[in-house]
């Protein structure tokens, strides 16, 4: 039995990974830490689990942590389970600067804990099975990559820069970059972008475009932009069109979905049907420990993810191509 | 009665030639084409005068509207001519092949007495202009986010294969994306700067495919995509505008009222699901009624030449930022 807790709650996601925590036969979750207190213990009730007030009393019991806190606490909550010799699963993206990631990978390595980088659309069935297409070949080289991370606006600590780091192209460049880095095993070379504040009312960016070059001639662009307005049917999306020398992929993650239109709220919603890919993400996280095998998503991975988000604003204040 | 004298009958000829049916009080009288076999077709389908030679139709006293549907590096010869006969001109888009060509055929209009228009016809597109129309009445407020796709389909097929020269017809950049530049540049005004690639030069001539980021000087942000494949696919586009307050999305494969299904020829098997999106119009009819009412109301037509310079020089700096790898500050 594989022991988890969470620190800190701050990131939604936390709730869906204790959902699926919950549903694992060799995981326990054992409890949340929450410097905001309120929240804690209302998300460890509803986790059906125990509110810890001392991190380092949750520490004391668990082989593995989830950390969800703002992005810029990364750092802080990583270097204190590894001084426990806790292994950590922190959500995308790893820190808010090269600085405290590589910090991040350092210290894991030295306490000898693993990190692993929660990248959970890589356990997106269709994605997985497009990683397959593209190792066979089906569209012969691939030349170029059209994606899209669009979301809702998600407001709170997303949108102060201290703690987020940075706003759309920070939150919903890596998701993208690390599937491609995944699917082709090459690193991204060059970075341009446009980045902006013009949908919301919110002191960061809101919207943007990347235009990247890949090893290899590859280029690839990417809309991070938080453009789904409140009435659309679901949060968002993740998409890509993958050319290749013989043939197209378009590939959306969750285009396998119903909708309902629901008078009594007055909400129409796309349902998806998509096997849950948060729950995948978890259970390899927790067969690694298990394991005792290397993380399939590395420290590094998140690093880099994050290095082409970091270019992508440093492009578009100095409005040209950067080298990463 | 106008008279039309279409130059160039392959596809977009052939086009123009079926719109001037449907207008009253118009009447395609002759089209010039180098190639026998095009101008038998011209006859067949509209038992109009064919002539080899473009100079004769040119200097037709017949003719009061010439319209230019030969290769883009051809238009700026032939709108010389055409303006040195001193007829009504519409152009085929794009304008021209190179910048100095379509700034010495702006020279030629410059107080040109007769009208030139320029053949953007997603100008003239149903969903197209309804979408302006939702944008102009504040629908989805401020615009900030803008995509378009337009693509899909195989390699067009043209006169001794010009498409594929990238000296001749610019690539997919220049004769295809170059609807959307225009069709954004309607709705969003001037550009700012602008990011491209495309494959051109790392594929065979047959497949090329461009992603265009442009930032409009109003700071709308726009992604601009298109393609021509070498594999089978079908032609389709997209526009996606995000604004303060909403958006709006559109699909061309999602607008289809009828889909057929039948059997093949052989009974079995071949058998072919074909989309249709009819309309009482064609947008080049559309499009070729704006020309005709331009002439008769002695008004601009919505598309003037000057309009299509502008955009081509959107689509020209796009390929230079390919070409060097840099943003184009316009």
């Amino acid at each position: 039995m594989v022991k988890v807790g969470f620190l800190s709650l701050a990131h939604m996601h936390a709730y869906s990974y204790g959902h699926a925590l919950n549903q694992l036969p060799n995981a326990e979750l054992v409890g949340v830490f929450d410097p905001d207190q309120k929240r804690g213990q209302a998300g460890a009730q509803q986790m059906n689990t125990k509110f810890f007030s001392d991190p380092g009393e949750l520490l004391k019991q668990v082989d593995g942590v989830i950390i969800c806190s703002e992005n810029s606490l990364h750092r802080h909550f990583t270097e204190l389970a590894a001084s426990y010799g806790v292994h950590v699963l922190c959500e995308k993206p790893i820190a808010t600067t090269i600085e405290d990631g590589q910090a991040m990978i350092d210290v894991c390595e030295k306490a000898d804990v693993k990190l692993q980088i929660a990248f959970p659309v890589r356990f997106n069935t269709p994605m997985m099975r497009v990683k397959e297409m593209l190792e066979r070949g089906a569209i012969g080289e691939v030349l170029a990559i059209r994606g899209t991370n669009h979301g809702q606006m998600p407001g709170g600590w997303f949108v102060d820069p201290e703690l987020s780091g940075g706003g759309a192209v920070m939150d919903h460049t890596v998701h993208v970059v690390d599937l491609i880095r995944w699917f082709l095993g090459k690193e991204f070379i060059s970075v341009y972008a446009e980045a902006d504040n013009m949908l919301y009312d919110v002191p960061i960016d809101d919207c943007g475009m990347l235009s990247l070059e890949m090893e290899g001639g590859i280029f690839v662009t990417q809309d991070p932009s938080w453009s789904r307005p409140a009435t659309y049917p679901t949060w968002g999306n993740v998409t890509l069109e993958i050319i290749g020398t013989e043939g197209v992929i378009d590939v959306d993650a969750f285009a396998q979905n119903f909708v309902v239109y629901d008078d009594q709220n007055r909400k129409v919603s796309q349902k998806t049907f998509t096997e849950d890919m948060d729950l995948g993400l978890i259970k390899d996280f927790i067969e690694m420990i298990e394991e005792d095998r290397e993380p399939s998503i590395t420290g590094y991975d998140g690093l880099k993810a994050m290095e082409v988000a970091l270019g992508a604003y440093e492009s578009a204040r100095l409005k040209k191509t950067v080298q990463l | 009665m106008i008279r039309v004298g279409v130059v160039g009958y392959g596809t977009m000829g052939q086009v123009h030639s079926q719109a001037y049916q449907e207008i009253n009080d118009v009447e395609l009288v002759v089209v010039a084409d180098p190639d026998p076999e095009q101008r038998a077709q011209a006859q067949r389908d509209f038992g109009v005068d064919v002539v080899s030679n473009i100079e004769e139709l040119l200097q037709s006293s017949q003719v009061d509207l010439v319209d230019i549907c030969v290769p883009t590096y051809l238009h700026e010869t032939i709108l010389t001519q055409a303006v040195e006969s001193k007829k009504h001109i519409f152009l085929e888009k794009p304008l021209a092949r190179t910048l100095e060509e379509g700034e010495r055929m702006l020279k030629l209009a410059e107080g040109y007495e007769q009208k030139i228009g320029v053949g953007h016809v997603v100008r003239f597109t149903p969903a197209y202009t309804g979408i302006r129309e939702s944008l102009l009445q504040g629908e989805i407020g401020q615009a900030a986010v803008a995509r378009t796709f337009r693509g899909g389909s195989q390699f067009p097929k043209g006169w001794h294969d010009w498409y594929a020269d990238f000296d001749l017809s610019g690539g997919v950049i220049l004769d295809l994306v170059i609807h959307d530049i225009d069709y954004l540049r309607w709705l969003f005004g001037d550009v700012e700067r602008v990011y491209a690639k495309t494959t051109h030069g790392r594929t065979t001539a047959h497949l090329e495919w461009a992603m265009i980021v442009l930032r409009f000087k109003n700071g709308v942000i726009a992604h601009v995509e298109g393609s021509w494949t070498n594999y089978p696919g079908d032609f389709y586009t997209t526009v996606e505008i995000a604004g303060r307050d909403g958006l709006i999305k559109y699909d061309s494969r999602n607008v289809n009222p009828i889909i057929t299904t039948t059997l093949g020829e052989t009974g079995e098997r071949a058998g072919v699901t074909v989309p249709e999106n009819p309309a009482a119009k064609s947008p080049y009819l559309v499009e070729i009624e704006d020309m005709i009412g331009a002439i008769r109301e002695d008004r601009d037509p919505l598309v003037t030449l000057e309009d299509a310079l502008g955009t081509l020089r959107v689509a020209l700096a796009a390929e230079e930022s390919a070409r060097l790898g840099q943003v184009i500050t316009l």
